[in-house]
């Protein structure tokens, strides 16, 4: 069985590399010129079933992203569950489950609709038609996004005369030059495929439909906080694993949106109110020293 | 395509916010548009009010109006002080003479008593009183446009000696009759202007050729003739 | 020692240099506790600022990327504009309601708003990380219009001008500039409108910057209604300001810095404004068991953000409403006083509980964000410089003391420039006034 899925997936990871450009799972054409109509969301497969926990995804992070190289052959770092950081833009972390040690990968999950980009007031948290959410150094630094976040990750470089804030660009560079993310290329067991988000779903379903007993029944990253472009599978309930199961499906920009749209609302109508009760106040007033003048 | 392409849900909002600011902008300019003629009205009431209002300031004591808008003045003895009062040279406007009668003519109650010449047209004055005329303001008569300044003080017409006075002021208004006269007057001539404020002047003024030309350019003198009795 | 401010004449700038230069004089004492234990703390504040600068906001703050938000947005920021609520509270009942009989405090009120809000997005500046970059949203080096922040930026700062025009009559008669004051003034009520808007809305925009934060905070604390219940928090939270600062104000400040009458009236007023703090805070209660029914959230009542919730709640809210509505009862401005201050720590808490106490209140104590000892007297420098610059304007300015003769002239002149003279017979015509006329053509 686990031979057949092997082979199988050698031949998807063969075909990703590649040709087809008609496969539902390739990057398509993520050059500049595309129209946005063409671009769809990019996204990886996360198999917790198939981590080893090897950790070369967070070698190959750092490596990407030029940050400090961390020691993977150092087992004590799975002692802790650990978050991302400044330094770490991804991190594996190990649980203890029923069904023996689950390794799970922790980055930004690339939300379809993300909070942190409906919260920063320069735009410098940008959603990509290709699916990435990306950072600009025209951010101000008021660290918004890190408190509108529903998985925690953005992080703010704390030292230093021009600090960055942090977080996983799905290797946004690489992608533009129509490589896959570092993490993935890096992957020795093939738990990480990267994908449209659409193929991506597919994917995720055929594996729990041909082997029901290896999964939950659901698709992390599906529907929550709206959907994200990293999916994830599970052979344990995901609260187990260290995800949050009470993020509902609503997209967190949607959260502020009532705000939002009542601001213009607001402004039309408080001053033309206050001008009116001004109006009549001043009516009365002028009356009233009217008749204490005359009296 | 939910869920695999970019949805942005607040593309709008940048437009939207351009359109509250000049929405904003715009509504500043109407609430000013709308609310401007009306403060216009107000101070025309108002200057037009206390315009009308000086008329009913009406010297209390020692003067007595003829309805015909003339007054007499007793100054002692048979003499009474004549003059014509502030509503009819607001009602002319600019007067351009004055034709008194010759010194030791005689005039009659509510009968001619002068003319004045204004626009080219003659209007008559009633006089007030019966009596020998024993003297005319020479300097008024030099100067027949500043005859508003003081109406019932340095612009007097002239000085009769009047044997019947006691009896011809007991014909005459005072007081709080001459008041209420004078509010039906104010009455008569609103309700011809139909509140048309526009007779008088923004500053309050009335206007330099009278309230009456202002209302009817053509017939003014028929209804200059009507307040001052004539016709 | 305090020149009459009717007999400033300015004509040319070289009068001007010399009025600023007597003006700059300190006035009064120097050497007091109270000014060495601040000047000292302002001192080190400034030292630490700069050291913050140079060396990074991690070198002077607690290092947690836990809690993004420490105190200089959670109490600075979020408290500081609340506290300035008062501003625009006020200028609504005198310059929209025209409650005249509160003239007296409106300016001490905006005055204090407005210092506010200088110093407390000055402190945004100190916590931005790249606060070089502050300009970008007002720049458009990309406008994030989705973007709650964005808004609040924006109406802080549109604000800051509106309340500038709203105090600016004040300098105005400081400085002796007759026809600049009848300009400004003439601007007020505008300024006053578009000022009680923007601070809806940012008030209310600071509640719904946690809008996303949803899981971060504790249940009892989240709601969809922040914004609303920030924004009606903001009110009673700025009277209360207003209460005490105005006490503080009429004890400490000299006799001739202050007018006679408004101190007279002072007791009366803050009568008043006891009664609308007990009514606002009455209606906020109301709103908050309201709020707890519909999120089904009773049973976390028993436990220790529970017990929190409760002290809050009951100890810093509705207490006070107690007190407040027992002083007006009594007419004793004492206990109006005392329930201003527990209002304000009750306000205090609150704001600090969004972005620090319940959020992330899971975490164990070691993981939490406690302030260092840095962060304080930064914080701490900040609230003592507004409160220098305050009492160096009140010395200076007629904030607490009546303006000069010309201006409540000219004020006078204006008032029946704008009256209606009309004699109560001729109603008739007012009635009428409405009527198209045809303007005198001549």
């Amino acid at each position: 069985m686990v031979i057949d899925r092997r082979s199988f997936l050698k031949g998807l990871g063969a075909g990703i590399a590649g040709v087809a450009a008609g496969s539902s799972l390739l990057p398509g054409k993520l050059e500049a010129g595309g129209t946005p109509e063409d671009k769809e969301f990019m996204g990886v497969l996360v198999d917790t079933t198939r981590c080893v926990g090897c950790r070369s995804c967070e070698m190959a992070c750092a490596e990407a992203n030029k940050l400090p190289i961390p020691d993977i052959g150092d087992a004590s770092a799975f002692d802790k569950i650990r978050s991302t950081s400044e330094t770490q833009l991804e991190v594996v972390n190990r649980f203890k489950t029923a069904k023996g040690e689950v390794f799970v990968k922790k980055q930004c999950m690339h939300c379809n609709q993300p909070g942190c980009v409906s919260a920063c007031p320069v735009k410098a948290m940008e959603k990509q038609k290709e699916g990435p959410v990306t950072w600009d150094t025209n951010c101000m630094g008021c660290r918004y996004c890190m408190v509108s976040c529903p998985f925690d990750i953005p992080k703010f470089e704390h030292y230093g005369a021009t600090p960055k804030l942090q977080k996983c660009n799905l290797c946004w560079e690489r992608l533009k030059k129509g490589e896959k993310p570092a993490c993935v290329e890096a992957c020795p067991a093939e738990a990480l495929t990267f994908g449209t988000r659409r193929g991506l779903i597919e994917e995720a379903n055929t594996r729990i439909y041909k082997t029901p007993k290896e999964y939950v029944s659901h698709i992390y990253g599906e529907h929550e906080a709206g959907g994200t472009g990293y999916l994830y599978l599970s052979s344990v309930p995901f609260e187990q694993i260290g995800f949050r199961n009470d993020l509902g499906t609503t997209a967190y920009p949607e959260y502020t949106k009532g705000f939002l749209y009542s601001v213009p609302v607001i402004l039309l109508l408080w001053p033309a109110f206050l001008s009116g009760v001004s109006a009549i106040t001043k009516r009365k007033e002028n009356v009233r020293s009217k008749e204490g003048g005359k009296l | 395509m939910e869920g695999f392409t970019y949805v942005d849900i607040f593309a709008t909002k940048g437009i939207e916010y351009m359109l509250v600011i000049s929405g904003l902008l715009s509504f500043a300019f109407f609430w000013r548009f709308l609310r401007r003629p009306a403060v216009a009205i107000y101070r025309e009431a108002e200057n037009f009010v206390s315009a009308i209002g000086d008329w009913f300031r009406l010297p209390t004591e020692g003067i007595y109006f003829h309805q015909g808008h003339s007054w007499a003045a007793p100054e002692g003895g048979e003499i009474v002080r004549v003059g014509m009062d502030d509503f009819a040279q607001k009602l002319l406007g600019k007067i351009d003479a004055i034709k008194l009668p010759q010194v030791g003519s005689e005039v009659a109650q509510g009968e001619k008593g002068w003319s004045l010449l204004v626009d080219s047209k003659s209007i008559d004055m009633l006089s007030p009183v019966d009596g020998k005329i024993v003297e005319i303001n020479e300097g008024l008569l030099r100067s027949p446009e500043s005859i508003g300044k003081d109406p019932y003080g340095e612009s007097w017409l002239m000085k009769v000696q009047a044997p019947k006075i006691s009896a011809n002021l007991k014909n005459l208004l005072s007081g709080g009759l001459a008041r209420k006269w004078m509010e039906g007057v104010r009455d008569n001539l609103l309700a011809r202007m139909n509140y048309n404020l526009g007779a008088v002047s923004q500053d309050g003024g009335v206007p330099v050729d009278g309230i009456a030309r202002n209302l009817d350019r053509e017939r003014w003198d028929e209804i200059a003739k009507e307040f001052f009795l004539i016709s | 020692m305090n020149r009459p401010t009717s007999e400033v004449q300015i004509s040319n700038f070289k009068d001007f240099l010399v009025f600023m230069q007597n003006e700059l004089k300190p006035k009064g004492k120097i050497l007091t506790p109270f000014n060495l234990i601040t000047g000292s703390i302002i001192l080190l504040g400034g030292v630490l600022i700069l050291y913050r600068f140079i060396m990074g906001l991690g070198s002077v703050v607690h290092n947690s990327s836990e809690y993004p938000w420490g105190i200089w947005i959670g109490f600075i920021v979020m408290v500081g504009v609340a506290f300035a609520g008062g501003a625009y509270v006020t200028a609504f009942i005198v310059y929209v309601l025209r409650g005249e009989q509160y003239h007296s405090i409106v300016r001490m009120a905006v005055l204090n708003g407005f210092l506010a809000y200088v110093f407390y997005a000055g402190a945004i500046l100190l916590d931005l990380g790249r606060w070089w970059n502050i300009v970008n949203p007002l720049i458009g080096n990309r406008f994030g219009v989705n973007s709650v922040l964005f808004l609040v930026a924006w109406h802080f700062l549109l604000y800051m001008i509106a309340q500038a025009i709203e105090i600016s009559p004040a300098f105005a008669e400081w400085l002796g500039l007759k026809k600049a004051r009848k300009f400004l003034a003439s601007l007020t009520l505008g300024a006053v409108i578009i000022g009680i808007t923007l601070s809806t809305l940012h008030q209310s925009g600071l509640g719904a910057l946690f809008l996303m934060a949803k899981w971060k905070i504790h249940p009892l604390w989240y709601t969809e209604f922040i914004p609303l219940l920030f924004f009606v928090s903001s009110i009673f939270a700025g009277l209360s300001v207003v209460i005490f600062i105005g006490t503080v104000s009429f004890r400490v400040f000299d006799k001739d810095r202050i007018d006679e009458e408004y101190r007279k009236s002072w007791d009366d007023i803050i009568i008043d404004l006891g009664k609308a703090c007990a009514i606002t805070m009455f209606v906020y209660f109301l709103l908050q068991v309201l709020i707890l029914v519909h999120g089904k959230n009773w049973a976390l009542l028993n436990t220790p953000m529970g017990y929190w919730y409760l002290t809050e709640m009951i100890g810093l809210l509705l207490f006070p409403a107690f007190l407040f509505s027992w002083g007006v009862k009594s007419g004793n401005p004492a206990p109006i006083r005392i329930a201003a201050v527990l209002t304000m720590i009750g306000v205090i808490i609150n704001r600090v509980d969004f972005s620090i106490i319940a959020y992330k209140w899971y975490l164990p104590l070691s993981e939490r964000y406690i302030p260092t000892f840095m962060e304080v007297v930064i914080t701490l420098a900040i609230v003592f410089t507004m409160v220098w610059v305050f009492r160096w304007i009140v010395n200076r300015v007629p904030i607490l003391r009546k303006p000069p003769q010309w201006a409540i002239e000219q004020e006078q002149a204006e008032m029946e420039g704008r009256a209606i003279a009309l004699a109560p017979q001729l109603g008739l015509t007012m009635a009428d006034g409405g009527r198209p006329i045809e303007q005198h053509k001549k």
